[in-house]
């Protein structure tokens, strides 16, 4: 109950100004296209170098939150998902905008982000030294498995079709080994000298998701003016919260496996959103609607891609090994400040400790009441005349993905991945598996590879990949979740048999 | 009109040319740091260019970019063949990374690719196993892996890096086998893999081995330098222990700019950056991170870079 | 929609899964791509499955290009080509940047061509968009784009 001592450090006038100025400047910046949170965190720091530890780590913290959460505002009025995590977001969030219910798409993912968050950083306060020998447990055999479960999510997410989406899923993995491989330094399919660097996952996101949508644009034409101006639904923010709770069972879902995968060092909250997405659809009652601009999805999504951010910084703050890029980074803005995470943080400096977990907590809050406000406001964009939106969209995504590493290839990437996303999109592949390729891909290689050379100086490789209980627990849950998909596709395929019969 | 075109670009060159050297540089340079945001390059290079504005220094701001991948090769091929050479593009070295990088092969640089500035820090390697493990000092190790040839495990930042040149001395001075294991998350992956108990030992960082005894996770057991470092006075030099290793391993840091730079900019920057990295708050920012600080101007760098491409020719050709 | 329309991106792909695979299984060194021989042996299985479901005439997923969309698409598309490939660098990011949503608008914008007000608003909205743009990359975010033409 420590925290509790240190609330007034929070709401003195300077940090209460900084964590403003943090969530306010984070949602800003997370919503703008090419900006991730670990870049928003890394373009900070500079700016921490004139202020106290505690408050500079008051920014940091706040930023880091609320780029997390602004990321789903860009996933859902532009269909470009601001991180990795805001993937699963635009499935039902766009469709929901398309929908003229973008102020209730983005009501919601407040709403579920500032639960989901809070829960996470509350098992961070509460539960540090536990969750830190769980985050150290995840070995390489682990995280390959944990991979591979992740692979078994490919097959079902946005498609229509099993084995084009699986076949999206090798696309995305075969482009994820373009460049120079990590651990060997051998180079593969370097058919272009822009593409030595490999591809980067922020500027491939943002091509696939956003070439496309200005090119489906495009084919609309010149529609004559006021022929597709959309309505956009006012929804009083009551009855958003009152929709949140109805969804417990997806934020309870959403919440529970974001901590679970953020708190494991290496994967991170890049696939919490979808893991957690295809987990509330196998369990809701109302499957078909996934994908049709469904509030679970966005629930659940959100939910999860904020729940990782508290655990995602257990292993840097007790153990001082960021187990993701944005606590790398965070661990860069520690040290200049010559605080070392572990226990000398909490035993030599627990106000900056606590004040820096306590801000992200009323960051959480601060966040959600602010993104509520603007919701109504900034679903307005929906509004936005086509043409204007299409050029707009494609210049933000030349910039966005140029501004990752001020490099040109990675804007040529974006553009010819998105321009043959666009092609494929038409003929049943889809760009949410594929882009899941690319994520998974380097994640399960690199974990078999260093796992192997592990495993052929020691036990050999039967014993390392199957041995152990979490181990033979993450296989267990790769093969329910296999078979459980099956089977729901079989019955499907059963009731639209019978359906189909009813009708003749 | 070719006339005119010619006769406008002469003069637009005349306009420029000089004012380059006298006013340079007149606008905010940029610093690629081949490895990601939050790692020790990283993080060194945003504290030792954080006075770059100041008036006494280069009186424009360095922002630094990332293009992390592959042990740093992406980054340096970049500067090698892409960056323009106009004096606004600088780079973070790390020797001996791309010097044996070079020399193992399948890149674009080598050390004629590019000018180095100067030099800002050197951080050994050192050999690190968990705070619980059975051994404590460097002979159990090598008793240990005799006793199982091959089968001592242990992690470092990748191949062709300063933890892998370490890790070749240790086993040709130690006359042993060991099982170096590559870490594709670098320093900080292969630390966790020693605090988690992945692999038995490691090379990593000083600086990053460092903080983590101090958190309490780990156990240091040797220094890959010629002499104890400042930070870890009780910690022994592996020659102390009995191996004959050198200070070859040591991960220097520094500043370079691409070749074909002009030469007035060169002068300006190598006569600059080494007093901006002696200013008193970037000293004090690199002492309070645990960074080893060592300033090296350009001809002293020049000749540590001739130095470690012949050590580094020599050791690498036995693989 | 034709057949044939199926059969082209789904050729395109088993073209491509058929190259990576020879590649996977011919460069050396053979245990950095022992995961992409892996990858690629699925990836080359699934895209004969799709492309020969495509030649039968099975695929069913998908609403293809129709002439009117490509017809549509066309001058976008090549606007955003040539503004991605080589406008960008050529011109510097503002100039290109510019000069592309102007283009964009006045393609694809609803207001008729001839009247002088559309033109205006036209113009009024590109500035808007220079000046943001200006604004987030150059000012907040000090992003270094390749300078030309205006913008030094």
């Amino acid at each position: 109950m420590e925290f509790i001592g240190y609330f007034g450090e929070v709401f003195q006038p300077v940090s209460f100004m900084l964590l403003l100025i943090g969530t306010i400047g984070g949602l800003i910046l997370g919503a703008t296209p090419g900006l991730s949170p670990t870049m928003a965190v890394a373009l900070l720091i500079p700016f921490t170098f004139q202020l106290e530890a505690a408050q500079g780590l008051i920014l940091l913290g706040a930023a880091y939150t609320s780029t997390v959460a602004g990321g789903a505002v860009s996933a859902i009025l532009l269909k470009i998902p601001g991180a990795p995590a805001n993937i699963a977001t635009t499935l039902d969030g766009h469709t929901m905008a398309k929908q003229g219910r973008g102020a209730e798409a983005l009501q919601l993912s407040f709403l579920a982000s500032a639960v989901g968050g809070v829960f996470g950083v509350f098992l961070l306060i509460f539960l540090t030294p536990v969750l830190a020998q769980w985050a150290l447990a995840f070995g390489p055999s682990h995280l390959f498995w944990l991979a591979i479960l992740g692979v078994t999510v490919i097959g079902t997410l946005d498609s229509n079709s099993v084995v084009k989406g699986l076949l999206s899923g090798c696309i995305g993995m075969w482009l994820a080994t373009i460049g120079f491989d990590d651990i060997m330094g051998a180079q593969r399919f370097i058919f272009h000298p822009e593409l030595s660097g490999g591809i980067n996952i922020i500027p491939a996101l943002i091509g696939l998701f956003a070439i496309p949508q200005v090119l489906t644009m495009f084919a609309r034409g010149r529609e004559p003016s006021g022929a597709e101006v959309l309505a956009v639904q006012r929804h009083p923010i009551r009855k958003a919260i009152g929709e949140t709770l109805r969804r417990y069972k997806s934020l309870i879902l959403g919440t529970g496996i974001g901590s679970f995968i953020g708190l494991i060092p290496g994967v991170g909250g890049q696939i919490a959103g979808l893991v957690a997405y295809d987990q509330a659809r196998k369990f809701s009652s109302e499957r078909r609607k996934f994908g049709t601009g469904h509030s679970e999805g966005v629930i659940a999504a959100e939910s999860a891609n904020n729940a990782m951010v508290g655990p995602s910084l257990v292993p840097l703050l007790t153990l001082s090994v960021p187990g993701s890029p944005t606590a790398a980074v965070l661990l860069g803005g520690l040290l200049i400040h010559g605080i070392f995470p572990g226990s000398d943080l909490f035993d030599n400096h627990p106000d900056v400790a606590w004040t820096f977990i306590n801000s992200m907590l009323v960051g959480q809050i601060l966040m959600c009441i602010f993104g509520l406000y603007v919701a109504g406001l900034a679903a307005r964009v929906a509004q936005v005349p086509q043409s204007v939106m299409a050029a707009l969209v494609l210049g933000l995504a030349v910039f966005g993905s140029y501004s990752v590493q001020n490099s040109m290839g990675d804007v040529y990437v974006m553009a010819a991945l998105g321009v043959g996303m666009y092609f494929l999109e038409r003929f049943g592949f889809a760009a949410a598996p594929l882009v899941l390729g690319l994520i998974l891909g380097p994640i399960a290689e690199a974990n078999f590879i260093q796992g192997s050379m592990i495993a052929d100086a020691t036990t050999g490789r039967l014993t390392y990949f199957f041995g152990g209980a979490l181990n033979l627990a993450l296989i267990g849950i790769v093969l329910a979740s296999v078979i459980y998909s099956a089977w729901m596709e079989i019955r499907q395929r059963r009731i639209d048999r019978k359906d189909e019969e009813a009708l003749a | 009109m070719k006339k005119l075109l010619a006769g406008l670009a002469t003069a637009l060159l005349t306009l420029t040319a000089p004012a380059m050297a006298q006013d340079y540089p007149d606008r905010p340079l940029m610093m690629m740091v081949s490895y990601g945001a939050g790692g020790a390059t990283d993080f060194q290079a945003r504290i030792v260019t954080m006075t770059a504005g100041n008036e006494d220094a280069l009186g424009q701001p360095i922002a630094i970019v990332n293009k992390p991948g592959a042990g740093g090769r992406v980054g340096w091929n970049w500067l090698a063949t892409q960056a323009d050479a106009d004096g606004y593009t600088l780079g973070a070295y790390n020797v001996p990374h791309f010097i044996a990088q070079s020399i193992e092969g399948g890149v674009e640089y080598s050390t004629d690719s590019f000018e180095p500035i100067a030099n800002w820090g050197a951080d050994p390697a050192v050999f690190v196993v968990g705070a619980d493990s059975e051994f404590d000092t460097m002979e159990d190790v090598v008793n240990w892996a005799k006793e199982n040839p091959g089968k001592l495990t242990f992690s470092g930042a990748g191949l062709f890096v300063g933890h892998h040149i370490a890790a070749l001395q240790l086993e040709k001075a130690a006359g042993v086998k060991l099982a170096y294991i590559p870490n594709n998350k670098g320093g900080a992956g292969a630390m966790k893999a020693v605090i988690a108990g992945e692999v038995m030992g490691g090379v990593n960082n000083l600086s990053d081995a460092f903080r983590a005894r101090e958190a309490g996770n780990v156990k240091i057991l040797g220094v890959f330098d010629l002499d104890r470092s400042d930070f870890l006075p009780d910690v022994p030099t592996m020659a102390e222990q009995g191996f004959d290793i050198d200070n070859a391993s040591v991960n220097f840091r520094g500043v370079m700019v691409p070749k074909g730079t002009p030469q007035e900019v060169i002068d300006v920057l190598a006569e600059k950056v080494p007093a901006m990295f002696e200013n008193d708050r970037v000293k004090g920012k690199m002492k309070a991170g645990g960074s080893p600080m060592h300033v090296m101007t350009r001809d002293e760098v020049i000749e540590m870079w001739q130095a470690r491409q012949a050590t580094l020719e020599e050791l690498l050709a036995g693989l | 929609m034709s057949r044939w329309q199926h059969v082209v991106p789904s050729g395109i792909v088993a073209a491509v899964g058929i190259w990576v695979c020879w590649i996977s299984y011919t460069q050396q060194p053979a245990q950095a791509f022992l995961f992409p021989r892996l990858i690629s042996t699925v990836f080359v299985v699934l895209a004969l499955w799709t492309f020969g479901k495509a030649v039968l005439g099975w695929s069913r997923v998908g609403d293809g290009i129709s002439r009117r969309i490509f017809i549509n698409i066309a001058p976008g598309l090549l606007v955003l080509l040539i503004y991605v490939f080589w406008a960008a660098r050529a011109l510097g990011f503002y100039t290109a940047g510019t000069l592309a949503f102007f283009i964009l608008l006045s393609l694809y914008d609803p207001a008729p061509h001839s009247e002088a007000k559309s033109w205006i608003k036209r113009a009024a909205i590109t500035l808007g968009f220079l000046g943001v743009m200006y604004g987030l990359f150059a000012g907040v975010l000090n992003v270094f784009t390749p300078r030309e033409v205006l913008f030094q």
